[in-house]
């Protein structure tokens, strides 16, 4: 892969030994699928940033990003979400991935009280979107959780503070394990 | 009365002659002196089918669970290659090989790395889709269910149509497929620099990427020939790292071609790393040194050489093909919005 981070490449390298998370030149969304599989352990020490991961409550997805109020994501507090059929969805930027007419997708919304790094950690390999005012925001990097921790897929953003919406699809399943987290 | 059924008569005439007109006609968009790529004879080129084969080739209702499309692995901006080192299926199985571009993937034969029985994209297709040796996208013995997700899409029964008269428009797998193989074979790449030089435009090529010309054709060009650098035969390379790919004999089951896998073609080389049939290769640079085992010249080169092969393998990048919207997520259909 040509994926290298330009200001420290030392760093991006580092990171990623540690997380499995790599540093993007420039794609833009959600992209870590290699797989892994692994005889796990009954618990997994999680990073700080994912602490909040094992303690999840449900939230229903939106279906459209005006309707959002009760789709609202907490900063580090992850979720059960229940999707909806990816047809009933009507997503503010149209994913790269679309997803098929059978597969599941939604919309949340979580706001950046300031500046800084954003990670979304998923329990799938579904495509992900942050936008915001109807533009996309490029990702930073993407990469994996933990072996064993449930987390299949992190993607990480610098975001201002804002309110941005997160789309999520082409999810196989109609529930997903999600966090987003602000990183140190 | 007489009127109006001469303005139906009309109409019906016009509508006909354009799905006729559809059917037969198609524009090979291709530079002087480069010829198509073969087509079957069962399965003509048209604008009806290329436009059909685009659409289907994004639509992940052709995964079981409708999470991957074609284009999950076949990135654009990656040359239609993946950019892991392999890609798991929709069941999470890993998958066996690196993904490979798709630029003049219409010319190539045998296609993928190494399956001699591949012979054209219309048999390939049934690989990803339908295959569980791993499985990719999951549909092995679904085959309704793809006719039952499409056929719900008025505008695929009209683009189906369209693409086939012929079977009235029949949505079924070998018509998938030949859609899907039609848009593939549209997919060409003859815009590098490397191509411009080679039609003349002065200074399209660097200084090194000319000397880096002349490296390759010493050294790379008995095995990464013609027009889209591979030779089309089965060769062993080790890559260094452990494997339980048998290659080419997982195919054909003969001992004598263990290890054995295809020459990639090197269009768009420099957008579709990592390299090599099980990715475990992550630059052109490793990859060029890898070859030292079979081509000692590979080990020997001095820095400054490597660096001119590189830069003649950059030069094969088109980067109007990464970025035409002809081969894009479509966003429309039948003239709505996706």
């Amino acid at each position: 892969m040509s994926f290298e981070n330009p200001k420290n490449p030392m760093r991006a390298y580092l990171l990623a030994a540690v997380t499995g998370l790599i540093v993007l030149a420039s794609p833009a969304s959600s992209r870590a699928d290699e797989g892994h599989a692994a005889a796990c352990p009954s618990t997994v020490d999680l990073p700080a940033e994912l602490a909040g991961w094992n303690t999840r409550e449900p939230l229903k997805a939106g279906k459209s990003a005006d309707k959002l109020d009760n789709a609202t994501l907490g900063i580090g507090t992850a979720v059960d979400a229940a999707l909806l059929g990816t047809p009933d969805v009507k997503y503010a930027s149209r994913p790269e991935k679309p997803g098929g007419s059978v597969s599941y997708g939604g919309l949340f919304a979580f706001t950046a009280q300031e500046a800084g790094r954003f990670r979304v950690a998923l329990g799938s390999g579904a495509w992900i979107d942050v936008v915001r005012d109807g533009e996309t925001v490029e990702s930073v990097a993407h990469g994996h959780g933990p072996e064993c921790s449930g987390v299949r897929k992190m993607v990480d953003f610098d975001l201002a503070p804002g309110t941005y919406t997160l789309q999520i699809a082409a999810n196989g399943q109609p529930d997903l394990a999600l966090l987003v987290t602000r990183l140190p | 009365m007489r009127r109006t059924g001469i303005a139906l008569f009309a109409l019906a005439a016009l509508v006909l002659g354009t799905a006729a007109s559809q059917h037969k006609t198609w524009s090979w968009d291709l530079p002087p002196g480069i010829a198509p790529p073969p087509v079957p004879g069962d399965n003509p080129m048209s604008k009806a089918k290329v436009e059909l084969g685009h659409r289907l080739f994004y639509d992940a209702d052709l995964s079981i669970d409708g999470t991957m499309s074609c284009a999950t692995c076949h990135d654009q901006k990656r040359g239609f290659a993946d950019g892991n080192r392999t890609r798991p299926g929709v069941h999470g199985d890993p998958g066996r090989r690196n993904v490979q571009g798709l630029g003049n993937v219409g010319y190539l034969a045998p296609l993928t790395w190494a399956d001699s029985r591949l012979s054209t994209l219309e048999i390939q297709v049934a690989v990803p889709v339908f295959g569980d040796d791993p499985v990719e996208m999951g549909m092995k013995g679904k085959e309704a269910e793809i006719a039952r997700r499409l056929s719900k899409d008025k505008c695929y029964r009209t683009m189906f149509r369209k693409a086939f008269p012929e079977t009235g428009g029949s949505i079924d797998p070998p018509n998938v497929a030949k859609a899907l193989a039609a848009f593939q074979r549209s997919m060409l790449s003859y815009n590098s620099p490397y191509d411009r030089a080679g039609r003349g435009e002065h200074g399209a090529l660097s200084a090194e990427a000319r000397r880096g010309k002349a490296l390759f054709a010493a050294n790379c060009a008995s095995c990464h020939s013609g027009d889209n650098f591979s030779d089309g035969k089965f060769h062993t390379i080790p890559t260094g790292s452990p494997s339980s790919d048998a290659g080419l004999a997982h195919a054909t089951g003969r001992a004598e071609d263990k290890g054995k896998f295809r020459t990639p073609g090197l269009r768009n080389a420099s957008l579709t790393a990592p390299y090599f049939h099980d990715g475990s290769i992550a630059s052109l640079e490793e990859a060029i040194l890898r070859h030292a085992s079979v081509v000692p010249a590979a080990g020997t080169l001095t820095a400054s050489q490597r660096a001119d092969l590189l830069a003649l393998l950059d030069a094969l990048t088109d980067r109007s093909f990464v970025s035409d919207p002809k081969f894009a997520l479509p966003h429309e259909a039948c003239g709505k919005p996706l």
